[in-house]
């Protein structure tokens, strides 16, 4: 005779699942794990459909697990006796009505969320890359054109790791990666694309604030991933462009501190 | 450690409850080696340079009493001691050494194991764990040789060249930029290769002593204050110290037109007086004589060519006894030369078309590179040779290089090499 107490703490286990992740996502926020700071023009966008996704999952996963408990509990031998399970053979309705509904829901995600994908993989604004970014194990090497706009040529300036970009301008980055796969991420512009060796991929994305956030390696690289970590900076156009003369300046050096001979 | 409650589980007999015991029998096995926890690591110890101890046939005690004595000088990496004569300053040391971990303010110490040492070694020898899988190896501290400093050839590097390169990484090797870290650290990191490398040579030096002894010695090195102060620290951190003050003087460029002055560069690079040409190649593109080695792999390289003949030469004219020491010797060699040395590489000189500078790319750099050569590598100094006018010619005449195209290659199109791919 099976005890009464095994049913019991197996239906409360499978209850403590719901109840445990829906009391993460309820605390997270609080405790800074959650969405960082979104500083981007198309990341509102980008964020409702995450939130959009979350609450539908969400739901899903509230009752399945509900269930899962409520089954558990109630068709449990030791309270129902010797009582035999029936057995049948499937129900085609049910069958039906499962596999249309996910397929309507995915369907209609699919099409909800074209214009937030043509917007950041479509969409390249009409222009010449701001800057060029080659990943590389285990850093972010950077080139801006120059005054001339073009990359591959003399005036080019040459950075490691520091990315600065205007804010609230189009910014165009030409993506390339010097020796295995790597993923460019900006988690405060809501920008990921993986870096491949041999392609030249555009990013584009517009910042609306001013400040320092991570540019950080979001494909597991090699052994020494963990300190591919950049820095991008959002300034304004002035400041930027001063940082940009300041660089080059020190980039042609031919004297040791040429900051003190500009005093 | 977890054996106990594993066969605890088996001797239960078999009842209705044993499906949950067992359960929570395994997640005692789970739980167990967390709750005993990880402190249980030795302590990291200095490796001591057993190429050179091979080389200079120190017999163990020896090698035991220059391991005692470099403790005495030195610490050991969890616990860096320095003597004042180095210089160094050991608030900044006790930053870079030791595991990592936060002290009690919340600093984050230990930085040259979390940053540096899984490439270049607790010892800074150059053969941490992933070393054997980079080309060129990481740089081995202890022969004090430096490549990348505005500094004469021969000379040590300053603190800001090794910030410089710290900041920067080393573009064309496996070196990355450490600009992030912020000054503060940066700046204990280098006092800490600083350290790793003074030790290094101090080690160096010792081994090398035992040469020098007579009969009276023993065999054993003095061990007094003065002896290990003024013979093998001092010489050693003076020219740490005395490279602060030994920066190159670098003349201003000529005022010449740039297109003239890059097309007398070309000339010197493919002068006889220059002969950039023998090494970087007719094309410039690296391809020149390709069959060097850098030092460090000379050491090893040249060792285990004198190690191979040192097997061929016959024992019939030694004694029973020094034929027994020489094959523990050779027995020796050869497991230090499979265990603590990485296979000797051939150096390729620079690519000079790819617009990569590995000591960074300032005009500066690249004069300071040409002017004092690169220690270690076969690139002499160009300084008794050339003119500071001449070598600012062969700079420009450098930098022209990556979009040099003459229309060969598409007129219209000014690129690097590797834009092409
Ligand atoms: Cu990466």
């Amino acid at each position: 005779m099976r005890n009464r107490l095994a049913g019991l703490f197996w239906s409360l286990l499978f209850l403590a699942v719901p109840v445990l992740g829906v009391a993460v996502f309820a605390v997270a926020p609080s405790i800074d794990v959650w969405l960082p700071k979104d500083v981007s023009a198309h990341g509102k966008e980008i964020d409702s459909l995450f939130y959009f996704i979350l609450a539908l999952t969400g739901v899903v996963f509230i009752v399945t697990e509900m269930l899962l408990f409520w089954f558990i509990w109630k068709y449990d031998v030791a309270a129902r006796g010797e009582e035999k399970a029936t057995y049948i053979h499937g129900s085609h309705t049910l069958e039906v009505i499962w596999t249309i509904i996910p397929a309507v829901v995915m369907l209609f995600l699919a099409i909800y969320q074209m214009n937030a994908w043509a917007d950041v993989k479509m969409r390249r604004p009409v222009m010449k890359p701001t800057v060029e970014v080659v990943a590389r194990q285990f850093e972010w090497r950077l080139r801006y054109p120059g005054p001339d706009e073009e990359l591959g040529t003399p005036d080019d300036l040459f950075l490691v790791n520091d990315l600065h970009v205007p804010v609230d301008e189009d910014v165009l980055v030409q993506l390339k990666s010097m020796d295995v796969l790597h993923s460019f991420f900006l988690p405060n512009l809501r920008i990921k694309q993986d870096a491949v060796p041999g392609m030249k991929i555009p990013v584009w994305f517009k910042a609306t604030e001013t400040g320092q956030y991570d540019l950080v390696c979001a494909e597991l690289c090699g052994w020494g991933h963990y300190k591919m970590k950049g820095r991008i900076t959002i300034e304004s156009r002035e400041d930027f462009d001063a940082w940009l003369e300041q660089k080059y300046r020190e980039q042609e050096a031919t004297q040791p501190n040429p900051q003190e001979d500009m005093l | 450690m977890n054996l106990p409650s594993a066969t605890a589980c088996k001797n239960n007999q078999p009842t209705t409850t044993a499906p949950r015991l067992s359960l929570a029998c395994l997640g005692v096995c789970c739980l167990l080696p967390i709750l005993a926890g990880c402190g249980q690591t030795p302590a990291a110890t200095f490796r001591p340079n057993m190429v050179e101890s091979a080389k200079q046939r120190l017999q163990p005690e020896q090698e035991q009493q220059v391991a005692t004595i470099l403790e005495a000088m030195f610490g050991t990496p969890d616990n860096p001691v320095v003597l004042p004569e180095t210089g160094l300053d050991i608030a900044k040391l006790r930053l870079a050494a030791g595991p990592v971990h936060s002290d009690i303010v919340g600093r984050k110490n230990g930085l040259f194991r979390e940053h540096c040492s899984h490439c270049h070694g607790v010892t800074g020898d150059g053969m941490g764990p992933t070393a054997a899988f980079l080309n060129p190896y990481p740089r081995d501290y202890r022969p004090g040789w430096f490549k990348f400093k505005s500094t004469e050839r021969a000379d040590k590097p300053t603190h800001a060249d090794l910030v410089t390169i710290l900041n920067n990484g080393i573009y064309g090797t496996s070196m990355p930029s450490f600009e992030l870290l912020g000054e503060t650290k940066v700046d204990a990191l280098v006092e800490y290769v600083k350290y790793l490398s003074m030790r290094g040579e101090a080690e160096l030096s010792l081994m090398r002593y035992y040469f020098e002894l007579d009969d009276e010695d023993e065999g054993k090195l003095p061990e007094t204050r003065d002896f290990l102060i003024e013979e093998i620290l001092l010489p050693v951190a003076e020219r740490w110290q005395e490279a602060e003050d030994a920066v190159i003087e670098v003349p201003e460029m000529p005022e010449v037109d740039l297109t003239e002055s890059i097309a007398m560069g070309k000339e010197l690079f493919y002068g006889n007086k220059a002969n950039c040409v023998k090494c970087h190649g007719v094309t410039a593109l690296g391809d020149g004589q390709a069959n060097d080695y850098d030092d460090w792999n000379k050491v090893v390289k040249q060792w285990s060519a004198e190690l191979q003949s040192a097997h061929e030469t016959s024992t019939s004219d030694m004694t029973s006894e020094e034929r027994s020491e020489h094959r523990a010797w050779l027995a020796k060699s050869d497991r230090v030369l499979a265990g603590d040395a990485l296979d000797p590489r051939t150096i390729q000189p620079r690519n000079l078309r790819q617009a990569i500078y590995r000591g960074g790319r300032r005009p500066l750099d690249l004069y300071y590179r040409i002017h004092a050569g690169i220690n270690g590598a076969p690139m002499p100094a160009a300084a008794g040779t050339l003119s500071p006018d001449e070598i600012w010619h062969i700079v420009n005449y450098i930098r022209s290089l990556p979009y040099e195209f003459d229309g060969e290659l598409g007129a219209d199109r000014s690129m690097v090499a590797r834009d092409r791919l």
